[in-house]
């Protein structure tokens, strides 16, 4: 009996994982805050155990769903020591940005002032459309409240 | 895979790749209008479309494989989709919710391809663990609304460039290669891309045809009755799927179990050492001691 997991089929998985991949390293690039670069790096693992677990199945063996279950324990790992960091990173800059460390970079590589750029051109007000916040009424003083008879009984 | 498939994708990859750029935060951070995003998401869609038309369709006769190859279909355009959302979105805890859609996406593609108790576990431990931690930091760090930093990206021309490049290459390697088979001869009357990319089990019973083959005893290891899917190597007749991974794991790779119950323990001293303020050797501040 042939196996009706063709080679067909794994290369419809091969290319679903490569698109995963390419756009969690695309988000790993293009973004700046520290988080969304972390959920795009667990993306890019995505691709990759979608990937094994097809390989497995074509091969008829247990090795992708094995690799996979080793890819979740280091994945979940990763995640509990990146958000340590990046809780102690927060503590220490106040900002998520990654361009605010690239103190760490290697000697005699340019820095980028993306964040003071940034911070020229679009100021911190919102900015009316789509990505505008709604504005909510202050809350003002706390009024004197008037005093119940019950409570007073109470007093 | 066709010329004409191979023209499709790179239509359809370009499209993607112009749809991302366009709903990308600018790189100094400036707002887009509602057209650039509109437009954006049409490219996105039509690059999405022109990627799924470069998959295999299933087939049609048995309903069953029909409706299986028809989820492939819902299951990979989610994934993919909820995927350039999660790198595209302003907000950080809409990128987290995006990206619990991808997994739930990926699971379902895992149930498609036999891996049931995987997709419970990807989704228990992705969606039910690190998505609720991300959001736990997501709202101790960020808590005035966008920051500039959400609303610029970095050089994302040049990133989508790169990255879309990757992906069209991946895309050309897969559906177009060719080359002389590397391993044993194809048993039989194995023809096409199969014969290409043989099966272990294959490989296993041509070695096994040569006596003196060194390779033998090695395969002979590593294809124990317990690594297989199936009973007896014979396709018709499963495993169950808890029990089947169960007894490769514990029987074949219980070393992997040890060895990942140690990075778990290790990531767990570690999480605790990185995140506790308080750090050992160091004198208390005359502000801390005041307090004391």
């Amino acid at each position: 009996m042939t196996d009706p997991f063709t080679i067909d089929l794994l290369r419809n998985y091969l290319l679903v994982g490569a698109a995963l991949f390419a756009l969690g390293m695309l988000g790993f690039i293009a973004r700046r805050n520290l988080i969304v670069m972390f959920l795009s790096a667990e993306m890019m693992l995505q691709g990759v155990a979608l990937s094994l677990v097809a390989f497995g199945r074509y091969h008829g063996n247990w090795s992708g769903q094995v690799f996979t279950i080793v890819i979740l324990t280091v994945a979940a790992c990763e995640a509990s020591i990146a958000m340590a960091l990046v809780v102690v990173l927060f503590n220490r800059r106040s900002s998520l940005d990654v361009t605010l460390w690239q103190d760490v970079r290697e000697p005699g590589v340019e820095t980028t002032d993306l964040a003071d750029e940034a911070g020229e051109a679009a100021p911190m007000e919102p900015i009316e459309g789509v990505e505008s916040y709604p504005h909510l009424t202050p809350a003002g003083v706390e009024p004197a409240h008037p005093i119940q008879p019950w409570t007073e009984r109470r007093r | 895979m066709t010329t004409g498939s191979l023209i499709l994708a790179t239509i359809g990859i370009l499209f993607g790749a112009t749809g991302t750029y366009l709903l990308l935060p600018h790189r100094l951070g400036a707002a887009k209008t509602r057209t650039i995003y509109i437009l954006g998401a049409v490219f996105a869609s039509l690059g999405l479309v022109g990627f799924l038309a470069l998959l295999s369709p299933p087939a049609l006769s048995p309903l069953g494989d029909f409706i299986a190859g028809s989820f492939f279909y819902v299951f990979a355009g989610g994934a993919i989709g909820c995927g350039v959302m999660t790198v595209t979105s302003r907000n950080p805890v809409y990128s987290a919710l995006w990206f619990a859609a991808v997994v739930v996406s990926v699971a379902g593609l895992f149930l498609l391809a036999d891996a049931q108790f995987l997709a419970a576990g990807s989704v228990i431990v992705y969606a039910g663990a690190i998505i609720v931690t991300f959001l736990f930091v997501i709202m101790l760090a960020q808590m005035e609304g966008r920051a500039v930093y959400d609303r610029a990206a970095r050089s994302p021309g040049r990133a989508v460039f790169t990255s879309f490049l990757l992906l069209w290459s991946l895309t050309y390697c897969l559906a177009s290669v060719r080359g002389k088979p590397d391993g044993p001869p194809p048993a039989g009357e194995l023809a096409g891309p199969e014969a290409r990319l043989l099966r272990g089990r294959e490989i296993a019973g041509f070695y096994q045809l040569a006596e003196t083959n060194e390779g033998r005893k090695a395969l002979e290891h590593s294809l124990r009755p317990t690594s297989s899917l199936y009973v007896e190597a014979d396709p018709s007749k499963p495993k169950p799927n808890v029990a089947g991974l169960g007894e490769a794991l514990y029987a074949d790779h219980l070393l992997t179990v040890e060895l990942a119950g140690s990075i778990l323990f290790a990531a767990l001293v570690a999480a605790v050492l990185i995140a506790n303020p308080k750090r050992a050797g160091v004198p208390p501040t005359p502000a801390a001691a005041v307090e004391v």
